[in-house]
């Protein structure tokens, strides 16, 4: 996606016939090649433009994205939990999207799945793709922390309430975009602290996502100057950023 | 999961713990030629860890000349102020030792568990101050590429487990954790800084695979898969209490180094005033594993008596107090 935007056509080809080669039969793709499951990466191919991956391939990642769900809100896991008096039968967790298959929902793969159905939504009113939607937006929502901001998913893992983290309340207020919630109010002058505080290149990137999708970037935000970028993720990010700013959000337009 | 949950499991870990030691306790004592563990004072972090950790290996006759050595110290959370993560320079006082003991290759590597940013949290602890040219010997474990390993012989209920190239590759793997307190296994010490060898670009953050396959027993299953292990624990500065990130600084000032880590970590419980015998991971799962038992530990350096230092427990923990010392 970053390449689409720095326009390097050749590395895009590229990129897109690697990705196509590399779907799974379940319509998933694996995080790197050596691993032979597919898992949340999923997510972020489904949020390029399918006429350059191709429809059949795109409608297989959206499928397999919209099937996809944690363990802990399967019958089974919500059945042995009850039987064992961890729970009520009737949850009303709303169900997010985990890792990697068989393990709990977490609000970073939740951020991305969400975003990916959110910009299939405008291709396709499949009813099933909104419901799981809601269900991903319902499943932030309930997993602020108190006080505003998202750590990874869990709010009271011990029996005091976490902290949030930077790059997670930046994640979940992206994929938050279009939606109003007194949570979204709450959270956001705290990620404008974390913004104004922030040393880190993949929380700058998250934080100025989150506050652009909620429309309450700060016009006059600047990095520190110690920030640094330092992967490719963050240099990525960063990529999609500037085309936003430029009138070219890859991430929220159809 | 909510503190309900997390009780009860604690109480079934608990219960598990008691049966192992019972099986245990039929067991034959340790052969004589048992490695040793060396504790030795450490009173702060300042030049003379340098001199301190050098003798430590000489001691220990490790044999890296040649070889390609991962140094994995423990990495968790932005806190330049807190005893969270392992000090950089006893990092570093490592690497230089290794590297002048004839190491063909030393790495430093991590992969948090919280975090995805390592190279920031690397900073913010003070690494790139502490090791020169710190880029060029990190390596991101988070990130590094993988290989399906199929243990022989697993206990947890982890259905594919991948682990970085650089961890496999590795001749001997020097792990340097933090003496920590830990709120779900009791102590966290050399065998449970490996789940930072786990990788998070694979699993996620936190690596939630980990819980689902039981911690205790992926801490087992995660020290079987590297059989060539050596460790140098952190204890200047610890953790006690909420452990092992909301705990509150604990001096200790002391080095625990060998080359059998379960035998570090038994010997680090003590110091800490934690009975190693009610640590779920550390109790035998095989015939081949050596008795913890303190006579059964071969020492060097400071005697255990003069070296305990009882750290805060937080209420669910306290049953693993360690009663009698000797």
């Amino acid at each position: 996606m970053a390449l689409l935007d720095a326009g390097d056509s050749e590395a895009v080809r590229r990129g897109f016939r690697w990705l196509r080669t590399a779907q799974r039969p379940d319509g998933g793709w694996p995080p790197q090649a050596g691993v032979d499951e597919s898992t949340w990466v999923t997510a972020l191919v489904a949020l390029l433009p399918p006429e350059q991956l191709s429809d059949a391939v795109h409608e297989k990642a959206v499928n397999w994205v919209a099937g996809s769900s944690a363990e802990e809100s399967g019958t089974i896991f919500r059945l042995r939990q009850w039987l064992l008096g961890q729970s009520s039968l009737s949850s009303n967790q709303a169900p997010g999207w985990p890792w990697i298959p068989n393990t709990a929902a977490w609000v970073a793969p939740t951020s991305i799945a969400v975003l990916a159905l959110q910009k299939e939504s405008r291709r396709d009113s499949r009813s099933d793709l909104q419901k799981r939607l809601d269900e991903g937006r319902n499943f932030l929502l309930q997993r602020m922390c108190k006080g505003g901001g998202w750590n990874h998913g869990s709010t009271t893992p011990l029996g005091y309430p976490t902290t949030p983290y930077p790059e997670t309340t930046g994640m979940a207020l992206t994929a938050l975009h279009g939606v109003h919630a007194r949570q979204i109010d709450v959270s956001l002058p705290l990620a404008q602290r974390y913004l104004s505080e922030c040393r880190s290149a993949d929380a700058w990137n998250w934080l100025r996502l989150g506050l652009l999708a909620q429309g309450r970037l700060p016009v006059d935000a600047a990095p520190a100057a110690e920030l640094q970028f330092r992967s490719v993720p963050e240099v990525s990010l960063d990529l999609i950023l500037q085309a936003a700013f430029q009138g070219r959000n890859r991430i929220f337009a159809a | 999961m909510n503190a309900q949950s997390s009780l009860t499991r604690r109480a079934w870990l608990s219960g598990s713990a008691g049966l192992a030691v019972l099986s245990g306790c039929a067991r034959k004592s340790q052969p004589a030629s048992a490695p040793p563990v060396s504790v030795v004072r450490a009173p702060a972090y300042d030049q003379r860890l340098y001199d301190t950790v050098r003798r430590v290996l000489q001691d220990h006759r490790l044999n890296v000349r040649g070889r390609r050595v991962l140094l994995k110290p423990n990495l968790v959370e932005f806190e330049p102020a807190s005893t969270i993560n392992t000090s950089p320079l006893l990092v570093h006082a490592v690497y230089e030792a290794v590297r002048q003991m004839g190491a063909a290759e030393v790495h430093i590597g991590e992969g948090p568990g919280h975090r995805r940013n390592t190279l920031d949290l690397a900073e913010a602890a003070g690494y790139f101050q502490a090791v020169p040219k710190f880029e060029d010997v990190f390596v991101d474990l988070n990130l590094d590429a993988v290989t399906r390993v199929r243990p022989s012989r697993q206990v947890s209920h982890i259905q594919k487990l991948y682990l970085p190239n650089t961890a496999l590759a590795a001749d001997v793997l020097i792990s340097i954790p933090k003496m920590k307190t830990h709120h779900w296994v009791g102590a966290t010490l050399s065998m449970k800084n490996l789940f930072g060898l786990v990788p998070g670009g694979v699993y996620g953050w936190p690596k939630n695979m980990l819980h689902w396959a039981g911690i205790n027993e992926s801490i087992i299953d995660l020290h079987a898969a590297f059989p060539r292990q050596f460790a140098v624990v952190d204890g200047i500065i610890g953790m006690e209490g909420n452990g092992p990130i909301q705990g509150t600084p604990k001096p200790a000032g002391v080095l625990v180094a060998g080359r059998d880590v379960r035998a570090v970590d038994a010997t680090c419980c003590r110091i800490m005033g934690i009975d190693p015998l009610k640590i779920a991971y550390l109790q035998p799962t095989s015939a081949n594993d050596a008795s913890l038992l303190a006579s059964d530990i071969p020492q060097i350096g400071e005697t255990l008596i003069s070296t305990m230092t009882p750290f805060e427990l937080i209420p669910e923990f306290q049953g693993i107090r360690l009663v009698n010392p000797a």
